[in-house]
């Protein structure tokens, strides 16, 4: 079978593209339903607070890349936790990976299934957004870390469509108040959790370090992007909050994009079809990008990493993958009323990658560092 | 070269008996015995239909008549006299317009180069028309073109590497760049891929262009093709390299980027704000030549709800009594065009007006009023087609309406959201596209901000200060002396 070359490193990719690729994995799928989760006003803190935190995590991110091991690519774990240790790691790695690509595909498309194609199967919708990640995939980690930049300018200027939500007569000021918190209930912190777990994201950035390679200034770059990102949830939830107000907020099951159903313009009504459908961009990229690190995790796992890879490896993992995501479509994602089980893992997975990856590999580093000197 | 040198090189010695048979069955080919000094005899051999007959009368036969000087090659008034001494040596020399002459007495063989130039008037573009700016044009002669390019660049640095492709059409390649400004990877690649055509036959710069390119399955062109010299005196300028190929007026460019394309020798002549505005409009064509049809039969078939209530009626009552569904009425109707525009192209041009009146006409209102296609659609193929014409690269108009039935499909089946995802395929094709090895998409991806100065947007002239990064130029800055 033809060997493929998925994983070449031909590229220098300079310090913008950790910006791209920090505030577009930070604004998957979370985001957009976020305003259901947080619903009070004195979240808007919660989300100040939180993305505090994440740049202090960043901090510990950005020691990562300075990291020659790291910069090695599997060569450099091995170093740091050996070949059986790299293979157990990569293995649990592909355990939260796997569900995050689920969670992503299958909650974005139930969107699309609900906005756009109500009387439509599901199930085709997911197999053709699969098949068009699988597309963006083989074209290697290269061009697909380079797509980013295609992918931000084709789906930031989305965050534009809500300003018209901050101006009366849609928003009222009233719905802004109180902004200091009067209880704080377990419910405000499962919508901490979900703010955390949806900045979640950067930490896959240290397995595309030898694609990135040394980048001067990562922490500034990594600040920008998680800035960006802090300022456009501050953005949809207030406008979200300004457009429903607290009371009717988690009434609504995808409030970012319902509130856009109500722009109107001469040329479109229902925007947020044309919305929904653009946001697919974003989808397909992340998509591309952890499929290619749940194959090149697989390799490694099977301890084939060395090896050229082959076609027929990929295309059977594609068809894994496809066949696993259609079953829990049918089986756990269709069926639901509320918050399912597969949403409720991904926000707790999720906030633990974010929380343990980057201290982890930095405590690995210096402990490697440390046993040198 | 002696006998036994040429024997080991696999080439053979020039006789007067081996090309006599080579010449055989040539009617155009003349073998003549001449006289010099009275006593020396010459013996000429040429094609007729190659050389010029006035030259070979001043430059050879009224020199050998006069007999002043000692040699043969001393008599002959022309620069462009070698000596040759192999067959094949003889053959090319014979086929590139040169006259043999061999001098029995000290058993040497000359070849004078007095090729006949079949040129026409150098004329104005017809493919890339501007209003403003210079009117010439390359013509089918090689040199002249050569010499076009020269005049705008007068550099000792401009380089010209020449090469000869195809087996059996041996046709002149000429490779020109600047030497210490163009990248040299980008000199080696070209010159490698060059050397590595093995073919027969090279009748245009495209078929050079489809032996060179990285991406052979791809429907983008990879080298840009032009036919005027200014554009070529830019690309050069700038960094990048051209390629003239013999007997064709239009010459390679590359590497390039998909959204050099879409820019125009009278970007540079316009206003800056004028020329941003014109090369925007002329994206924004290009964007709705793609999607105008395909958004017709997604918002028509899948998503009524998206259009406003009395456009909603205009189509409703348009498309009341047709008897196709959206998707197969613009099938039809874009299949149509297509004919229209392929038969404007073969037709002798006073049929064109014929053509005008069919197409307009007959094809646009008899349709709709056969009941065959809306109103709404007619006037939505008249804008995508006129907007497709907008590139003013024309092989990108053509790979156009092969993406636009790829997104006809798409949004019969997905509606609105098969468009984007054929626009998401479009673009991570075209990210992953080269040209000679380089990024087709920058400065989009890979990222280069400074270079959107001349992408989107046309610039001030005065603040390109300068080449495009992703060019990775020697010579980064175009002012000769930094201000």
């Amino acid at each position: 079978m033809k060997a493929i070359s998925l994983y070449n490193k031909t590229s220098a990719f300079n310090g913008i593209y950790i910006v791209f690729l920090v505030n577009r994995l930070q604004m998957l799928y979370f985001v957009l339903l976020q305003a259901t989760f947080l619903v009070y006003p004195h979240m808007i803190w919660a989300i100040v607070a939180v993305g505090a935190l994440s740049q202090i995590n960043l901090i510990l991110v950005s020691k990562c890349f300075s990291s020659e091991l790291l910069l090695k690519g599997y060569q450099g774990y091995v170093e740091l936790f050996g070949k059986q240790g790299v293979r157990i790691l990569a293995g649990i790695g592909l355990l939260f990976l796997i569900v995050k690509i689920i969670v992503t595909v299958l909650g974005y498309m139930e969107m699309v299934h609900y906005f756009v194609f109500p009387s439509m199967d599901s199930n085709w919708l997911i197999l053709s957004v699969l098949l068009l990640g699988y597309y963006v995939a083989a074209k290697g980690m290269d061009n697909t870390i380079r797509y980013v930049s295609i992918v931000f300018l084709c789906t930031f200027w989305m965050i534009g469509l809500v300003f018209p939500f901050f101006f009366p007569p849609i928003a009222s000021i009233y719905d802004l108040f109180p902004l200091v918190p009067t209880s704080w209930t377990f419910q405000s912190w499962k919508g901490v959790l979900l703010i955390w777990s949806s900045l979640s994201g950067p930490e896959y950035l240290l397995v595309l370090l030898p694609w990135l390679g040394k980048q001067q200034k990562s922490l500034k770059y990594l600040s920008i992007g998680n800035a960006i990102s802090v300022a456009e949830y501050l953005l949809l939830f207030i406008a979200a909050i300004l457009f429903f107000g607290s009371h009717y907020l988690d009434k609504s099951k995808f409030p970012v994009k319902s509130m856009i159903r109500y722009l109107q313009s001469p040329i479109f009504e229902r925007i947020d079809i044309l919305m929904v459908s653009l946001h697919i961009f974003l989808v397909v990229f992340a998509f591309s990008i952890f499929m290619l690190m749940f194959y090149g995790g697989l390799r490694i796992v099977m301890g084939r990493s060395l090896q050229p890879g082959k076609l027929t490896g990929f295309v059977i993992s594609l068809i894994a993958l496809t066949a696993v995501m259609i079953i829990l479509n049918e089986w756990i994602w269709k069926g639901y009323t509320g918050t399912n089980m597969l949403l409720e893992l991904q926000i707790w997975l999720g906030a633990l990658t974010y929380l343990l990856v980057p201290s982890f590999f930095l405590l690995a580093i210096k402990r490697k560092e440390r046993l040198k000197l | 070269m002696n006998n036994h040198e040429m024997l080991s090189t696999g080439q053979t010695p020039i006789s007067i008996d081996a090309l006599e048979r080579m010449l055989s069955n040539m009617t155009d080919a003349e073998i003549i015995d001449r006289h010099y000094n009275k006593d020396q005899k010459v013996t000429l051999l040429y094609i007729e239909t190659l050389i010029n007959p006035e030259r070979l009368n001043e430059s050879v036969i009224e020199p050998l008549n006069r007999g002043l000087h000692d040699s043969i090659y001393d008599a002959i008034s022309s620069t462009k006299v070698s000596e040759i001494s192999t067959m094949e040596e003889a053959e090319v020399a014979l086929m590139r317009g040169c006259v043999i002459l061999h001098d029995p007495s000290q058993s040497q063989w000359w070849s004078v180069l007095i090729e006949s130039s079949l040129s026409r008037a150098i004329e104005s573009s017809e493919t890339e028309t501007i209003l403003y700016g210079p009117k010439d044009s390359f013509s089918e002669q090689l040199e002249q073109n050569i010499t076009m390019i020269r005049r705008r660049l007068p550099l000792t640095t401009l380089k010209a590497e020449r090469f000869t492709v195809g087996s059996t059409s041996k046709t002149p390649v000429v490779m020109m760049y600047i030497e210490g400004l163009t990248n040299p990877e980008f000199v080696d690649t070209a010159r490698s891929k060059i050397i590595e055509i093995d073919f027969d036959l090279f009748l245009d710069s495209s078929h050079l262009a489809a032996f060179m390119e990285d991406h052979t399955h791809s429907v983008f062109p990879q080298y840009q093709q032009t036919d005027r010299p200014d554009t070529c005196a830019y690309a050069l300028d700038i960094g990048k390299l051209t390629i003239l190929v013999g007997n064709t007026p239009f010459a390679l460019i590359a590497p390039i980027t998909f959204f050099h394309l879409f820019q125009s020798p009278e970007d540079y002549i316009n206003r800056w704000l004028v020329a941003s505005f014109l090369r925007i409009i002329r994206y924004l064509s290009f964007f709705l030549s793609l999607i105008l049809i395909p958004l017709y039969v997604a918002l028509s078939t899948h998503h009524y709800q998206m259009i406003p209530m009395q456009i909603l009626f205009v189509l409703l009552e348009s498309r009341s009594k047709l008897p196709f569904s959206p998707f197969w009425e613009a099938l039809l109707m874009l299949i149509t065009l297509e004919i229209i525009k392929e038969a404007s192209l073969r037709m002798p041009s006073k049929s064109g007006q014929t053509l005008g009146v069919i197409g307009g006409i007959v094809i646009g209102e008899a349709t709709v009023s056969a009941g065959f296609s809306s109103t709404v659609l007619i006037v939505l193929v008249g804008i995508s087609a006129i907007a497709s014409f907008l590139v003013p690269n024309y092989l990108v108009t053509k790979s156009n309406t092969l993406i636009q039935f790829g997104f006809l499909v798409l949004s019969s089946f997905l509606g609105l959201l098969g468009i984007v995802l054929g626009i998401i395929g479009v673009l991570a094709h075209l990210n992953s596209l080269t040209s000679l090895k380089q990024p087709y998409f920058a400065p989009l991806a890979p990222f280069y901000w400074r270079g959107w100065m001349d992408v989107f947007i046309r610039g001030p002239l005065k603040y390109m200060k300068s080449r495009p990064e992703y060019l990775h130029p020697l010579q980064r800055w175009r002012y000769g002396r930094r201000r």
